[in-house]
């Protein structure tokens, strides 16, 4: 972890040599970390802490539909559950490996069933599927179920990667095939898997991809968001634009190394800034409703949603991550 | 058909001529729908009678002001007093589901302090229950019809509701900026009964506006398509259009049936072991008092002169301000924000009780009569107001008006198509009413103005009616005990509106259902005892959860 190699030795006077010396060298070493997949504590806290956002967004969307279905609460209790695991996993390597998994698992299945019922929401309006773009805009959120399933994903991985701290243990790699001779020595072996490039920061192109497809889910709510609000700010075209082009990079950097290092950070981060000034968008919208902060519970929610353009940004943090990460091993 | 989605599958139960039913219930509305499914659920044989039709909601019900007519009762009565009351459009209805079929649906319980008024305010008079024995009652009818609202609603007995607040209309806007302005709270979005989420086969609500014309979505709650259905399903009949005329007394002083005409205008009897009226303040009165016979010379269960008495509405006052940007207060449902933050007697006012302030959204019709009201708008002047229709908003005064032994219901000398003699109605305001309103009128106009309008009109009026057959202990100063059972009669019971001693600033809705939940509970408690016994048992009723409809549990959030 960048932070242990940080910290070095108590009578070292810290001037802005020194000082920018270990900067370089803790952001040469958080690059290390990345590339070589040591990023375990903190991508689970990330998914802990995404997740707190999209569990606020959907205890309130939900309440808004009355939670009119029991099932309506299970991605609020599930994204408490991930929150809780995302934490652990942050202090804890065992929980990083057992309870996180196992919580992002069941989120990503719920995040299915929730797909499932949004579908057949905007299916049991009048017209149905008939009047795809008017019942999509008035019905459920059809997406949202998936976008939802970003931060159990984060939660996922996090929990094949290694943690900062095993950088040079002393134990043993396993031998990759079964006829190697160490095989003798170590009683098994380790045969070279995804998992294992997961575990080694080889998984660019997968976080390209997600990056195109979470960039698709929240790009088509903001479009069919906004176009409730008849595109009635300039700036609410921005993420309608900005998507398409984060999915073009990403889909883009499975196929071209260059543009996973190039055209996919720069397009992230215009997308995590855009984010953040919707956020703030967002939150101008809130204060201007009737009543503005005397009535801070029924304006969050009634409100443009204040944690949408969040979700965004975290499309592009994605992007910003997978341009970090090494290539895939060609096998 | 009852809305877009919902039907009745299993055929009515019908009951042969001649035949004995347990029990009777005239008039099936708030009181009388609830009733009936209960009673029914509960294994009891009974029929529902009503004056008006069965409503086809696909076919019968347009989505039009002046086409919504028909919902309301709109037969001839006779009107006195020095502040006469309007009857026909917003304070009764005629068909199954009664009034709850064109009400605006705002239900707000009644403050623990409406149940001892003459104890703490030295006016009107205590109701024989405290708030404590109506409270799980309350709840239960929020979570049946269900009630959207906000999770903490502050006044009264705080408490949240079930089903998630709604989003604001024009004229809801308009309300929490003026209160919020001003520094008052507000509700937003409920408590009413429409549906924020989709429930079983009812969809949720669209905002379109047509609530007060009958909700032909079926998301605003009625007793038409929240209890009647599973009414019918569980063995009860309902006999629509016909009008009952007279409730026959045996030789042992109990009740043994009520005389109706049916739909053809034939008169018929039917037999009943005991006969429950849900007429609402009107009509329960009238039937009460035209069945006077030898022994009840003043009219049934009228030994305490009380019946038709102490007949209360409620201020209704429109307040309506022009804004500069739109409000388009057709939009959304017209009950969808309130503030009861003057509900309560404050000293400093000068008068006893207090009023709620609440949204109205009148269709094109209602604002062109309020207009002709409030500014004496008329030829030209009339249509350069209707064509700024968009601009105005409404807000709705509810103040609580103190029973009077003089407001009351009679009989007149004229009579019906059916030769039954007509209501006459006497209504006055008291000291206090006119200070209340005068006070009330002036606050809401307040609360527009600082809302932001321009110009701010309003339009003295009456909402909802209660009383006229009140409950108490008492048997000389009251007609039912407080599980509606007359105290001349013992197999004779009154279940609507008309037994609140007093009305509080709350709408009567939910407090009439809440009672007939618990007067059902009492009757299935007692069991046959009732059509055979003269005994009383005045013991509460344990709660009975189980006789709800089906899709009353598994849906909503938990209460805060």
């Amino acid at each position: 972890m960048a932070n242990d190699r940080l910290r070095g030795k108590p009578d070292v006077v810290l001037t802005p040599e020194v000082l920018s010396a270990r900067l370089d060298r803790a952001a040469a070493n958080t690059d290390l970390d990345i590339r070589e997949g040591r990023f375990q504590r903190w991508l689970a806290l990330i998914a802990g802490l995404s997740s707190a956002l999209s569990g606020i967004e959907v205890a309130y969307e939900h309440y808004k539909g009355s939670y009119s279905r029991r099932v309506m609460y299970t991605p609020v209790i599930l994204s408490g559950a991930l929150v809780a695991g995302g934490m652990s996993g942050f202090f804890s390597r065992r929980a990083a490996r057992t309870i996180l998994p196992a919580v992002s698992v069941l989120t990503l299945g719920d995040c299915a069933v929730g797909f499932y019922f949004h579908v057949r929401g905007i299916h049991r309006k009048p017209g149905g599927w008939r009047l795809p773009i008017v019942n999509m805009v008035m019905g459920p959120p059809v997406f949202a179920p998936l976008l939802f399933g970003v931060s159990a994903y984060l939660g996922l991985l996090a929990s094949f990667l290694r943690r900062g701290e095993a950088a040079g243990s002393g134990i043993l790699p396993l031998p990759a095939h079964p006829d190697h001779w160490a095989r003798i020595v170590t009683g098994e072996h380790e045969p070279i898997s995804w998992a294992q490039d997961v575990r080694e920061g080889r998984f660019q192109k997968q976080m390209a991809i997600a990056t195109a497809v979470s960039a698709f889910f929240s790009g088509f709510e903001a479009w069919y968001s906004h176009y409730k609000n008849n595109f009635r700010y300039k700036a609410q075209w921005t993420p309608v634009i900005i998507a398409p082009m984060l999915m073009a990079a990403g889909i883009a950097a499975v196929k071209s190394p260059r543009i996973a290092r190039t055209w996919l950070p720069a397009i992230s981060a215009v997308a995590i800034v855009d984010g953040a000034v919707g956020f703030g968008y967002h939150a101008r919208g809130v204060l201007r409703r009737p009543g503005g902060l005397k009535k801070p519970f029924y304006n969050v929610i009634y409100g443009p949603p204040l944690f949408a353009p969040l979700l965004f940004a975290a499309c592009g943090f994605l992007g910003v991550l997978a341009s970090l990460l090494r290539r895939e091993k060609r096998r | 058909m009852l809305g877009s989605i919902q039907r009745i599958e299993s055929p009515m139960r019908r009951f042969s001529e001649g035949e004995e039913v347990d029990y009777v219930i005239v008039g099936v509305g708030a009181g009388g729908g609830v009733l009936l499914q209960r009673l029914a659920r509960a294994g009891f044989r009974v029929i529902g009678f009503d004056a008006g039709p069965f409503w086809d909601t696909e076919r019968d019900w347009v989505s039009d002001e002046k086409g919504a007519h028909n919902l309301y009762w709109n037969d001839m009565r006779i009107t006195a007093g020095e502040h006469p009351l309007a009857f026909g459009a917003n304070n009764s209805g005629k068909g199954v589901g009664g009034g709850t079929v064109h009400w605006a649906s705002f239900t707000p319980r009644l403050h623990p302090s409406d149940f001892s008024i003459h104890s703490t305010d030295g006016v009107g008079v205590d109701w024989p229950i405290p708030y404590s024995d109506l409270k799980p009652y309350y709840e239960l009818m929020e979570l049946e019809l269900p009630v959207s609202g906000p999770s903490y609603y502050p006044w009264g007995d705080p408490h949240g509701y079930p089903y998630g607040p709604h989003p604001m209309g024009g004229v809801g806007d308009a309300l929490i900026r003026g209160c919020t302005n001003l520094g008052i709270g507000v509700s937003a979005g409920g408590p009413v009964a429409i549906l924020s989420g989709s429930r079983a086969n009812r969809p949720h609500c669209i905002y379109r506006g047509f609530c007060i014309q009958g909700c032909k979505v079926g998301a605003k709650a009625s007793t038409l398509i929240t209890h009647v259905p599973d009414a019918i399903e569980n063995g009860a009949e309902i006999r629509p259009n016909c009008m009952v005329s007279r409730i026959h007394v045996g030789a042992t002083r109990r009740v043994t049936g009520v005389s109706y005409f049916d739909s053809d205008g034939r008169a018929c009897f039917q037999k009943a072991k005991a006969v429950i009226v849900a007429g609402y303040s009107i009509e329960t009165p009238r039937l009460l008092l035209n069945s006077a016979c030898p022994g009840f010379e003043n009219g049934l269960a009228n030994s305490s002169d009380c019946v038709g008495r102490y007949l209360m509405a409620q201020a209704g006052n429109v307040v309506l301000g022009r804004f500069e940007e739109l409000v388009r207060m057709y939009k959304a449902p017209p009950a969808h924000a309130l503030t009861e933050e003057f509900y309560e007697t404050d000293a400093k006012r000068g008068f006893a009780r207090g009023f709620a302030i609440q949204t109205v959204g009148p269709l094109p019709m209602s604002f062109a009569k309020q207009m002709m009201v409030a500014k004496g708008a008329w030829g030209w002047g009339l249509r350069s107001v209707m064509m700024d229709y968009n601009h105005w908003a409404a807000f709705g005064f509810l103040g609580e008006i103190l029973p009077n032994a003089d407001n009351r219901v009679q009989l007149a000398e004229e009579k019906d198509r059916l030769g039954i003699p007509i209501a006459k109605i006497t209504f006055n305001l008291y000291d206090n009413d006119k200070k209340l309103i005068e006070f009330g009128k002036n606050k809401t106009m307040e609360v527009m103005w600082a809302a932001g309008a321009q110009e701010v009109v309003q339009e003295a009026r009456y909402a909802h009616l209660v009383g006229a057959a009140r409950m108490g202990d008492n048997p000389e100063t009251s007609v039912v005990d407080q599980f509606g059972r007359t105290h001349d009669i013992a197999n004779l019971f009154l279940c609507d509106g008309s037994i609140m001693p007093t009305q509080g600033s709350a709408n009567p809705g939910l407090t009439i259902m809440a009672l007939a939940a618990r007067a059902a509970d009492y009757l299935i408690r007692e069991g046959a005892a009732v059509f055979k016994s003269e005994e009383r048992n005045t013991q509460k009723p344990p709660i009975r959860r189980d006789l709800s409809p089906p899709d009353t549990w598994g849906h909503g959030m938990p209460r805060i």
